[in-house]
């Protein structure tokens, strides 16, 4: 596991989770972040932060990319959604094209 | 595509490394040592919430530590200890 490799998500408060690139990418938002040429600073130190986003949802958030990893690739397990932050969940969702 | 994940905590920081059921404490710790400069003797893993210190010769499966499971890390001190587990909780509103 190499540390180029990985991507730093930043939440609101300021707390830091530090994921695999290819989960990150099961965002189409995160994705095009990473690989469009040159237009995002944060990209280039491998570090994105979301002022919107609270850390209780940044953490399912990244937790549903390995769940959906492991769900494409053949694990078929459900994915737990406690029903108090389903509304903050879905709006995150909707911005990162998840 | 590794079988699971675990999420290492320390402060308000949160790794999730992949890894299989196989694996060993001690080749956890190395991965680890990747991304935070600091050398597996250095590191010290507790499962969470028992609190059990994990050991490294050890696997995840023999250790009961599985998908998705929150597993913190602390550092050896100056002193030769390790810190104690510090995990910090979000304080949402909702």
């Amino acid at each position: 596991m190499k540390k180029e490799d990985t991507v730093k998500l930043i939440s609101r408060e300021g707390f830091e989770f530090i994921i695999d690139k290819k989960a990150a990418m099961v965002s189409q938002t995160i994705r095009n972040m990473l690989t469009s040429p040159g237009s995002f600073a944060e990209t280039e130190h491998g570090q994105v932060t979301f002022p919107e986003i609270n850390t209780t949802i940044l953490e399912k958030i990244c937790q549903y990319f390995y769940w959906s990893l492991q769900y494409a690739s053949g694990k078929e397990t459900e994915f737990h959604i406690e029903p108090e932050i389903t509304l903050e969940l879905m709006m995150a969702a909707n911005y990162l094209h998840t | 595509m590794q079988a699971m994940y675990i999420r290492v905590k320390r402060n308000k920081t949160t790794y999730f490394i992949q890894c299989d059921p196989t694996e060993t404490i001690l080749q956890m710790k190395e991965k680890l040592s990747n991304l935070i400069d600091q050398p597996a003797n250095d590191q010290q893993l507790v499962l969470m919430p028992a609190g059990d210190v994990l050991e490294d010769s050890k696997s995840l499966a023999d250790q009961k530590v599985e998908n998705d499971a929150v597993v913190a890390l602390t550092l050896r001190k100056d002193d030769n200890e390790f810190e104690d587990v510090n995990i910090v909780k979000p304080d949402d509103e909702f």
